[in-house]
């Protein structure tokens, strides 16, 4: 039989195109069927090494126990956990288990691509009294709605530099704001090149945790307790923005050339004993510490809780020293291995387990056997687990990822007004009124 | 000896028509002739029996990597796309022209408001491309001619091109820190500038994302130019020689007519490249970056993922993708290519 190849040719480069790329699409389904578990985490830049063994170890336990494997991804920036996200979640593929901070779980939630934990999911992953109860506040918008499992803490606290301190004659940290400008400008040496405290107006998120706090603290808050409006553009929002601006501005105590520093120039100016206190860090600063000049020098302590010229707080004012911070886990909603997703969870939050991290990494266990054992060893330790059980939960709302956004770009612009001497504490108030504008337009 | 240079000239116009036709496909006073298409006689009228079927996958790729994708692109810029609706996203909530109306009259408080990027985008791309094409002329001149080294210091010309731009960028953020980069450094050292001078915030932050730029990307002007520098025949350097030209005259008679059209494609290529450039400004600046380093690309990123608009960032990007189709079909129109292909 004779073919006509003109009239059959573009059937069959169609079929030939269309069967590869059915291949190429059905690749990621057929190996998740194949038992393998896809886990997405944050990659440790400060101990690749030991994170490579960690993955080792607990993927080879896994397979034991399970006979599944781990397929592991890493992201190495909130830039990144966020694509990968949203890709996963618009095409229905990517990991089965995905790893983010605490306050990027609600709009994780908003996007109705994780699976809502019921009694079974809980029993299969410890059960909830295995975890903090404060760590849960962050879990889901509601006890019946809990979407993540609490992996590690991670409370935010303030180091500082016990050789500074003795200089200018300090005998213990600060309680108040009043009190820490103070020490900051006694521990101030311009001509040495040393300040009393350190600012990163042009981090992405260090500046929305440090206003949100002194705004807790006097009594304001973000978002209203209803979820439903923005109040990014209060007075005590304003002042919280100016306060930390006063810092470079009026009491001279930080670096005045700081302005585009982001979170790592701020640690590197502590760890180089330029810097007196370092607020809003945790221990995972240790390691780069250790093998700095100031190792051995630091100390960390809670922040103030008491707002600027005053002695006690507002009635309404909250002691916020730290967000409800830390790393969980959840599982996407189109896991086809689900059933391994909660042993693998289960299986990293075991005390043993979160012992192990907190020891390698510097993380806090979210374990409550594993916290209260390392506590009753350590008195710092137990200073943050402490910290931790006091933390303020941030509002539980899917805009907040885009609000710490949108208040990011109020410090850059305020800090480019700072680097071009063209600031104004006025220019505060209609920042944040478009800050407002804009989230209040995405609250639903 | 006004005479002698006047006759120089007028032998250079000459040898310069002559060598351009040799190296256009087609003359440009040479009218395109006029394709006449017998009447159709099935597909072998058509396509002269060629297998044009052979096509197909190529068309198939296309639809399917570019079409489609594109396609999409413009459905989401008429919707309101966020957080909440980005799981169904093909029943998320039409809005019409909504996000084009807030792309180009809303500000927003992250960076510069999207009118505001394109002029930065625009101003960045021109001039980068104004201040690398000099410079890749000149260092493809000084290496075309046969000496020992060159092709040492051909490869070295080409070290900014090959480091990717992550590494550029990052290289140049630890320069251009204020107090402690080396950019300030020599600048207070040659009594300048303060040694505290900002480069990664306020109106400086352009020149020192235009600065980088020209450094990791002088070299494709380069590798253009020298590729057409090597297609002019060497009988036209001897004939501009006997006739006296000097190397200037033969610079502005000879070598830079010629490179005509492959300097105008570089000069276009280059335009859109820098006019897209996402990676420089997001590793030197970050999120946010200061508004005088916006880039629409960034801006375009930061609307779309970091504040969960993508509706609006679909709509910038349509935006972007109808400007910068602009130059392009300027220039097939100048080259007339169609008309070249067709005949």
């Amino acid at each position: 039989m004779k073919v006509n190849i003109r009239r059959t040719g573009p059937w069959l480069s169609l079929l030939m195109l269309l069967s590869l790329v059915l291949a190429a699409c059905g690749g990621g389904s057929s190996s998740s069927q194949g038992q393998t578990l896809h886990v997405l985490i944050g990659y440790n830049s400060t101990y690749p090494t030991q994170q490579k063994q960690w993955m080792q170890q607990i993927a080879s336990e896994f397979q034991k126990a399970n006979g599944a494997t781990i397929a592991w991804d890493t992201y190495s920036s909130s830039n990144e956990e966020q694509t990968k996200l949203q890709t996963s979640i618009v095409s229905g593929s990517g990991p089965d288990v995905f790893s983010f901070g605490t306050t990027f779980v609600p709009t994780a939630q908003a996007t109705k691509g994780f699976t809502t934990l019921t009694d079974q999911d809980w029993k299969a992953v410890g059960g909830k009294d295995r975890f903090f109860q404060q760590q849960l506040t962050m879990s889901g918008s509601s006890p019946n709605q809990l979407i993540a499992v609490p992996w590690v803490m991670r409370p935010f606290a303030m180091a500082y530099n016990k050789d500074l301190f003795q200089k200018a004659g300090i005998t213990a940290p600060p309680t108040t704001w009043t009190q820490f400008v103070q020490d900051a400008q006694k521990m101030t040496d311009p001509s040495a090149g040393v300040y009393g405290a350190e600012i990163d107006p042009s981090d992405t998120f260090d500046p929305w945790k440090i206003w949100w706090m002194f705004a807790e603290q006097m009594g304001g808050s973000f978002i209203s307790q209803d979820l439903k409006t923005a109040q990014m553009n209060t007075p005590e929002a304003v002042q919280a923005v100016k306060f930390w601006f006063d810092w470079a501005t009026t009491y001279k105590i930080v670096n005045p050339n700081a302005m585009a520093w982001k979170t790592g120039d701020a640690l590197k100016a502590f760890a180089n004993g330029k810097v007196g206190m370092q607020i809003m860090t945790t221990t995972t600063v240790t390691p780069t510490l250790q093998k700095s000049a100031v190792a051995g020098k630091y100390a960390f302590a809670p922040m103030p809780t008491v707002p600027y010229g005053m002695q006690q707080r507002p009635a309404n004012g909250v002691p916020a020293a730290t967000i409800v911070s830390g790393d969980m886990l959840a599982v996407a909603d189109y896991s086809n291995v689900k059933d391994l997703a909660f042993k693998f969870i289960n299986l990293v939050t075991e005390y043993q387990h979160q012992i192990q991290w907190t020891k390698t990494f510097g993380d806090l266990p979210a374990n409550v056997q594993a916290a209260n054992n390392l506590a009753s060893t350590d008195p710092q330790t137990a200073a943050f687990i402490q910290a931790e059980q006091g933390a303020t939960p941030t509002p539980f709302t899917g805009t907040w990822g885009p609000l710490e956004v949108a208040l990011a770009g109020v410090s850059s612009k305020l800090a480019n007004e700072v680097a071009t001497n063209r600031y104004d504490p006025s220019h505060i108030k209609p920042l944040l009124d478009q800050a407002n504008q804009q989230i209040q337009g995405q609250l639903h | 000896m006004e005479r002698r240079d006047a006759r120089l000239g007028a032998r250079l116009a000459t040898l310069e028509v002559t060598n351009m036709s040799t190296i256009q496909p087609l003359p440009e006073t040479i009218p395109a002739p006029t394709v006449v298409l017998r009447p159709e006689r099935g597909r072998k009228g058509i396509f002269g029996g060629r297998p044009m079927w052979l096509i197909w996958p190529s068309i198939f790729l296309l639809v399917v990597i570019i079409g489609i994708p594109l396609l999409i692109a413009i459905y989401i810029s008429f919707l309101n796309l966020d957080q909440y609706t980005l799981r169904s996203w093909i029943s998320a909530p039409w809005v019409g022209l909504a996000n084009y109306v807030t792309a180009l009259t809303s500000g927003s408080v992250v960076g510069a408001s999207a009118v505001a990027s394109l002029g930065v985008s625009l101003a960045f791309s021109l001039l980068t491309t104004l201040f690398i094409t000099p410079i890749g002329i000149l260092a493809a001149l000084t290496v075309n001619t046969r000496y020992r080294g060159r092709t040492l210091v051909r490869s070295l010309y080409l070290v900014p091109y090959v480091i990717p731009t992550f590494v550029t960028a990052l290289v140049w953020r630890q320069m251009f820190l204020n107090g402690t980069g080396l950019v300030d450094r020599f600048l207070a050292a040659i009594h300048v500038a303060n040694i505290n001078t900002y480069w990664l915030l306020g109106p400086n932050s352009f020149w020192a994302m235009v600065i980088a730029d020209v450094w990791a990307s002088w070299a494709f002007i380069y590798i253009m130019v020298l590729a057409g520098l090597q297609s002019i025949s060497h009988e036209v350097y001897e004939a501009a020689d006997v006739d006296g030209a000097n190397s200037w005259q033969k610079l502005t008679r000879v070598v830079l007519p010629q490179l005509r059209h492959i300097l105008g494609l570089a000069l276009l290529l280059s335009t859109l490249y820098h006019f897209n450039n996402f990676t420089l400004p997001f590793v030197m600046f970050g999120t946010p970056p200061p508004i005088q380093a916006d880039v629409l690309p960034l801006n375009i990123y930061v609307s779309s993922f970091q504040l969960f608009n993508f509706g609006l960032g679909g709509a910038m990007s349509v935006i972007t993708l109808i400007l910068m189709l602009i130059p392009g079909f300027l220039y097939l129109r100048a080259l007339r290519l169609g008309e070249v292909t067709a005949s």
